[in-house]
């Protein structure tokens, strides 16, 4: 019976876990231990729902509703000095949950302090643009498309941006595996010779381990060159480095070990 | 007159030198390979390294150049992208013949430590290559010592007849 | 003779019957001076151009997909190939955060020789920034004095962790080896020449007629706009904004050390050229401090956590229990605690942040990379219309963007 693999999420899983581990937890400290951190989380308090908030990490966490996203980050650029994105996106826990959870970490440069907003949407849910707040956002949004399929509502160019136009599949998420699917194995050959191009080709050598040592048709190793084909399964002859021809080459001066110049101190 | 008198029969004396076409043309092929721009990624530095002051590439007669119609060598150096890959192929098909390939570094070579969705596994499955180069990346010496084995390739090929076209598939 | 293909020619490029008389010009994806693999199509008039999009992805290999399929320390030398004109600043970033994550500190010895590192690559960054700008704008000898100092820089790599472009010489938890014996002269050797070098560039490009036909009043990004796009490092600092993460947030021995944060209020090219010039001997000064912390410290260079980190090699080779913590940490990786990261640091680009989302596993769930390039390229958006065309080579190579990181 083949083994079981699961399809919700294909990357790589430890192949042993001890049946009485219990993973640590990064130590989570309350709001109210940090002054600034207080009165910026009572900002958001006072207008928004706040499902949780936190500090980890010296940096606030607060998760709110996404359907709100675009006001609080409203709020915290304009009223508590969060003025700039450094960055958003998203990760895929739809293989539990069936959801999106969307990061906004953002930067004040005057409280010198971090917050990170997160909230969660479903998978054909989309979400409000940030564009018109910070401008950063135009190029993580497409980027967040791009990777996961997350559409964002009002943004003015929703294209994919890193994976070419296109494109099948969005790689970031946990069912796309590492080594691309179909689509992405003959993606080059199809585009450039066409389909019917495929079987001479050939498909893609993914283990990097493959060698064919005795393969004297398609390569040659510096140091063991010998004549197109031959057979060096019974061993090969020592062919020296060299890097003119023995005989000379026609106008250009032999290389002469004796006269050259070794220079041993690099710096001058 | 008669104190320049000239031995023309030692050597060096007649001002002429008896050797065949495909001599002076591999000769001149071979110590002015002109290479194209192409840095991809990482080894594209390396490659700018060996083009600049310590390692010098000038000294062999290659002399990078930036357009396609001038450049008989690629020096494919980095990884190839899906999305790059038409691209490489398009410029390929622009050089004039007779033209070289060089897959310098890992990427280039087999895709190397990046076994991912968007990494073509080797330039080779896009153009044909002459030499790969081993490293990650590799160093300037590598790139010379590559130079050197092209030239000592080409010095072999017969110039008298217009190249074989080469054959990906 | 040409092989037949699919694809066949372009015609962005040509349009016909266009009344507004509007070009579309394609720029990349492989130009020379483009500094990477960016394509930009720019609508022209006449010179000028009206509109810019710049097309990116063409180095999209994958990483934050390979992260997640990877245990932590086999994740390290991928770290390289982001920004590898500075590949130990890309190491350290990820270190820290792990080691952030883990709740790690580490032996002094090894904070100091991250710091030599750290400043090593800042320097070697910012040389061959400057190298690649002046080639791209014409000053070829500036590009040769630049390459060959830079050159001695990857010598003192080289000596130390035996790479030259990617170094995997920061591991998480420390550094793997101690420095050579020579290191500290060479060192020494090669900050007493560094100011006299950037004269040497500065007599040749700041009073230059070109130059400052290229450079001033040329790409000025204002305050509003580079917070807004999130700018970072030189490009924010060049605008006006006092920021510097080594300052403001300080991680690692920068707290110790005395160096002045330059600031310019311009924007335009020639501020950001300053900039890095001035950072440059800044560099030198904090190198020089570092070096003399070196003597004394104790010879440790990992910290001590046998569930996350390898005991040293002569435990290994000794102890037996040493020798099975590091077969389990080699074969099924170290499994940090649940929770999640974002730790800037300031690379000698901008600000590098890695976010780690743990979830007590070996590998990542998730893992941004969060590459200050990535943004400084998406600025040009809004930065190139109005400029003209030879403005859009001089502005991309004062960006100082690297395609391993905006693509990663």
């Amino acid at each position: 019976m083949r083994a079981y693999t699961p399809k919700d999420n294909v990357q790589a899983k430890s192949y042993y876990t001890d049946r009485f581990w219990v993973a640590p937890q990064v130590a989570k400290s309350q709001v109210s231990d940090d002054a600034v951190f207080t009165a910026d989380l009572a900002a958001i308090k006072a207008k928004f729902d706040v499902l949780d908030a936190y500090v980890q990490v010296e940096q606030m966490v607060v998760v709110i509703n996404a359907a709100d996203n675009y006001a609080v980050l409203e709020l915290l650029k304009n009223e508590c000095e969060y003025t700039q994105l450094s960055e958003m996106s998203a990760i895929d826990w739809l293989a539990t949950e069936g959801k999106f959870e969307i990061f906004y970490q953002m930067l004040s440069m005057t409280k010198r302090k971090r917050v990170r907003i997160k909230c969660k949407i479903d998978e054909n849910e989309a979400i409000q643009s940030v564009e018109k707040l910070f401008r950063s956002a135009d190029w993580s949004e497409r980027e967040m498309y791009d990777m996961f399929g997350v559409v964002v509502n009002n943004h003015p160019f929703m294209k994919r941006i890193l994976m070419p136009d296109d494109w099948e599949g969005f790689p970031l998420r946990k069912t796309y595996p590492l080594q691309g699917d179909e689509f992405a194995a003959w993606y080059e050959v199809d585009k450039i010779f066409g389909k019917e191009a495929r079987e001479i080709i050939g498909p893609e050598n993914r283990d990097p381990a493959r060698i064919d040592r005795y393969d004297t048709q398609r390569f040659s190793r510096l140091g063991h060159e010998v004549p197109f084909g031959t057979d060096i399964s019974q061993g090969e002859p020592d062919t020296p480095l060299v890097y003119q021809e023995q005989e000379g080459v026609f106008m250009v001066e032999k290389f002469d070990a004796e006269k050259s110049v070794v220079i041993s101190d690099r710096q001058r | 007159m008669a104190q320049h008198q000239v031995n023309y029969l030692k050597d060096g004396g007649l001002p002429v030198a008896l050797t065949t076409i495909d001599k002076v043309v591999n000769w001149g092929r071979s110590n002015s390979i002109w290479a194209l721009t192409y840095g991809l990624a990482c080894c594209g530095i390396e490659m700018m390294a060996s083009g600049a002051s310590r390692y010098d590439f000038d000294r062999f007669g290659t002399i990078f150049r930036a357009s396609p119609r001038q450049a008989e060598l690629m020096v494919v150096a980095g990884t190839l992208t899906k999305k790059h890959a038409e691209f490489i192929r398009r410029l390929y098909d622009q050089m004039t013949e007779p033209k070289w390939v060089i897959s310098m570094g890992s990427c280039a070579n087999t895709g190397g430590m990046f076994n991912t969705y968007a990494t073509v596994q080797g330039v080779d499955r896009v153009i044909p290559v002459d030499l790969y180069l081993p490293g990650c990346a590799p160093r300037p010496e590598t790139l010379q010592y590559a130079v050197m084995m092209l030239q000592q390739k080409i010095r072999k090929e017969p110039a008298s007849r217009s190249q074989k076209p080469k054959r990906l598939m | 003779m040409q092989q037949s293909n699919r694809l066949r020619p372009f015609f962005e490029n040509i349009s016909f019957d266009r009344e507004d008389n509007e070009l579309v010009l394609n720029f990349g994806p492989q130009h020379p001076s483009a500094h990477g693999q960016l394509r930009l199509m720019l609508h022209l008039q006449q010179e000028q151009i009206t509109k810019a999009h710049p097309d990116i992805g063409y180095l999209h290999r994958g990483m934050e997909k390979m992260a997640e399929n990877m245990i932590y320390n086999e994740f390290m030398p991928t770290t390289d190939r982001m920004d590898y004109i500075a590949s130990s600043s890309n190491n350290y970033g990820f270190a820290l955060a792990v080691e952030k994550l883990i709740g790690l500190d580490v032996p002094r010895r090894a904070k100091v020789i991250r710091m030599l590192l750290l400043e090593v690559n800042r320097l070697m960054s910012h040389l061959f920034w400057l190298a690649t700008t002046a080639l791209d704008i014409g000053a070829m000898t500036v590009f040769l004095y630049a390459f060959r100092e830079r050159e001695y820089l990857m010598d003192l790599v080289e000596d130390y962790c035996g790479a030259r472009l990617t170094h995997a010489a920061i591991r998480i938890g420390g550094v793997p080896l101690d420095l050579p014996d020579n290191f500290m002269t060479d060192l020494r050797k090669f900050l007493d020449k560094v100011p006299e070098n950037i004269k040497d560039y500065e007599d040749l490009l700041d009073k230059n007629r070109v130059w400052l036909m290229r450079m001033e009043n040329v790409g000025v990004i204002s305050k509003e706009m580079a917070l807004s796009w999130g700018c970072s490092g030189v490009m924010l600092r060049a605008s006006g904004v006092q920021w510097d993460i080594r300052k403001e947030e300080p991680y690692e021995l920068y707290d110790e050390v005395e160096f002045n944060v330059p600031v310019s209020d311009k924007g335009d090219n020639y501020a950001r050229y300053k900039l890095y010039m001035a950072e440059m001997r800044e560099s030198a000064k904090i190198l020089y401090q570092v070096a003399d912390m070196y003597e004394g410290t104790s010879t440790e260079l990992m910290a001590h956590a046998p569930q996350y980190i390898s005991a040293p090699k002569l435990e290994i080779m000794t102890q037996n229990y040493a020798l099975m913590q590091h077969f389990v940490l080699v074969t099924q990786g170290m499994r940090p605690p649940v929770g999640e990261v974002y730790i800037p640091t300031e690379s000698p680009k901008g600000e590098l942040g890695y976010y780690i989302n743990s979830q007590g596993g070996p590998y990542p769930y998730r893992l941004k990379l969060r590459a200050p390039s990535f943004w400084h390229t998406g600025i040009l958006t809004d930065l190139l219309p109005g400029h003209y065309i030879p403005d859009v080579v001089s502005i991309i190579g004062t960006t100082n963007i690297v395609f391993g990181e905006v693509d990663r």
